[in-house]
């Protein structure tokens, strides 16, 4: 089953290191669409990431730094990015070796289709 | 606020969901409305109306999903405008009991379903092998429903 998403989820997961991609609710933590490969609990990733995108953004705005525009985790093992805009998040979930500077734009290219 | 238990092995796994899913009220009782924890009620009369709707909107539904899927529903999740409600069924041996819990938008309903599956997987592992199977009705109810309140909000 397809999406207004579907398009968009596509080219963000053929970038090389990208394991995962989703659309998430920002409010409720859930998928509203994703592509993401076989391993990664999608359900558990994407309210977890929802939640700490929605932190994010509060600090900042608590810092008065404004809005969050891209929000980026590093870990050992990989790294994970979201960005959102009106209620809804872009999670990519990606290996260490992924070229975030090209992702990043994409993904705030991306943005302009939930305006 | 503060976590009270009737049955001591249902502590740590509510304690955990409540404490990593943030939610402001939770309350855990078998099928027949009896209370076997809580977390944020003031006192046992909330968490005797509490208990007493969750138990009927949950046969409620379950009848609502066999007639409609052949099956109960297992969930349910009510958004309001500030608060929000969740309602699941957590499996145990052959019978369950029931999760109803109150989240705001320091929680969300991801999160919630998330770490009720966590407590569900924590319950399956620790319920007591002389837990009942099936919920006490009929003369002892009133009186296991009143102990179970006595144990939590210390009243005799």
């Amino acid at each position: 089953m397809s999406s207004p998403f579907t398009p968009l989820l596509a080219s963000l997961i053929r970038h090389r290191g990208v394991t995962g991609c989703m659309v998430v609710g920002e409010a409720d933590g859930m998928i509203v669409d994703s592509s993401l490969q076989i391993g990664i609990n999608g359900d558990a990733f994407a309210a977890l990431t929802a939640s700490l995108y929605r932190k994010a953004r509060r600090a900042a705005g608590a810092a008065g730094f404004g809005e969050v525009g891209f929000f980026e985790l590093d870990a050992d093992g990989g790294r994970m990015c979201a960005a959102g805009r009106n209620d809804l998040v872009i999670v990519v979930v990606a290996e260490p070796r992924v070229n975030v500077g090209l992702l990043r734009v994409e993904m705030l290219k991306a943005l302009e289709a939930f305006a | 606020m503060r976590l009270s238990v009737a049955e001591n092995w249902v502590e740590a796994p509510l304690k955990q969901f409540v404490d990593e899913a943030r939610v402001q009220l939770a309350v855990l009782l078998n099928p027949s409305g009896q209370v076997l924890g809580q977390y944020g009620f003031a006192s046992s009369v909330d968490v005797m109306t509490a208990c007493a709707l969750a138990a009927a909107t949950t046969a409620s539904s379950a009848e609502l999903g066999r007639q409609v899927d052949g099956r109960p529903f297992s969930g349910l999740h009510y958004a309001g405008k500030v608060r929000q409600i969740f309602l699941g069924q957590v499996p145990m041996g052959t019978s369950s009991l029931i999760l109803l819990t109150v989240f705001d938008s320091e929680s969300s309903l991801g999160l919630v379903q998330l770490f009720f599956a966590e407590l569900c997987a924590s319950i399956a592992v620790i319920v007591p092998p002389d837990a009942p199977s099936t919920p006490a009705l009929g003369e002892d109810f009133e009186r296991e429903l009143n102990r179970n309140l006595s144990v939590m909000f210390g009243r005799s």
